[in-house]
């Protein structure tokens, strides 16, 4: 065997070493970026539940007012959901203007990727229906 | 011989080119399922802020921002007056804008326009919802007024 082939041979191994690294890194950034999207997701799901439903003010007639949130009703509220067939734990922060936010629930692990989502929402307080900031940090269970 | 060798380097040279190519257009083509992510979040941000337009009081009345605004289109006199309404819609706007965002709100009906917050930068990106209000008119007629709220991305 001589040195050419000898170098030959060499940056072929080279070539075919780079191309299966290459191909594992791309399948760990891709499975990375599959589960933040499905965390960011998750959070909007949890986001709309809770301000659709869960957390909707409800009149004395029993009408339900989506997107406009009572503060009593957190209370209630737990802070764990099955999104997608995963599980998720979330905090939640209420704030309006002039006021400090408030957080209900667990705070979030710093050893676990969290999404945070803050939307706009009105607050049904002091029989007034207010400007407010809704959010949601949500992670993995 | 030397021909050979030439030809083995440069196929190699070009496989290695390849290979970083493709391995360039895997990692950015990976980042997309997040970005659409990303942009549905914000598609979400922008009806909300509709919906909290929709329904939030103006400041001490007792009617919302996009009721009053649409008013202040359609009759003579409004329940909020004009000059007020502008200063608390844009300072609404103010407050529910996300940092590097800005929203802007129009309302259209039959020639008569009202936009709030109308200098905003060229976007990178915008999201729109869009929507109705109904108001009665003076001779006891309905009107609908046409609803736009626009979120801007700068980033």
């Amino acid at each position: 065997m001589t040195l050419t082939q000898i170098l030959k041979m060499l940056v072929a191994c080279i070539l075919v070493i780079t191309f299966i690294l290459v191909t594992a890194s791309a399948y760990r950034q891709h499975r990375t970026i599959s589960a933040l999207a499905e965390l960011t997701d998750a959070t909007s799901s949890i986001v709309t539940q809770l301000a659709v439903d869960e957390l909707a003010h409800v009149d004395e007639t029993g009408n339900k007012y989506s997107y406009v949130l009572d503060p009593d009703r957190l209370d209630n509220l737990t802070f764990k959901r099955e999104v997608g067939g995963e599980n998720f734990e979330f905090q939640v922060s209420l704030g309006y203007q002039g006021s400090e936010n408030l957080t209900f629930g667990p705070a979030p692990p710093e050893n676990k990727t969290n999404c945070s989502l803050v939307v706009a929402c009105s607050l049904w307080l002091n029989d007034r229906f207010q400007l407010a900031k809704f959010g949601v940090i949500a992670w993995y269970a | 011989m030397k021909q050979d060798g030439v030809a083995d380097i440069l196929a190699m040279a070009f496989m290695f080119v390849l290979l970083i190519l493709g391995a360039v257009l895997m990692h950015a083509y990976s980042l997309r399922p997040l970005r659409a992510a990303t942009d549905r979040q914000l598609e979400l941000k922008c009806g909300h802020i509709y919906k909290a337009l929709e329904t939030a009081w103006v400041e001490p009345y007792t009617v919302s921002f996009l009721r009053a605004a649409a008013e202040n289109i359609v009759l003579e006199h409004p329940t909020v007056p004009g000059p007020y309404l502008r200063s608390a819609m844009e300072n609404a706007l103010g407050y529910l804008s996300p940092p590097d965002y800005e929203i802007s709100a129009t309302l259209t009906q039959d020639g008569g326009i009202l936009i709030f917050n109308e200098n905003v930068r060229p976007p990178s990106k915008q999201f729109v919802r869009s929507g109705t209000v109904s108001i009665t008119g003076a001779g006891g007629e309905n009107v609908v007024v046409q609803v736009e709220v626009m979120l801007f991305s700068f980033s």
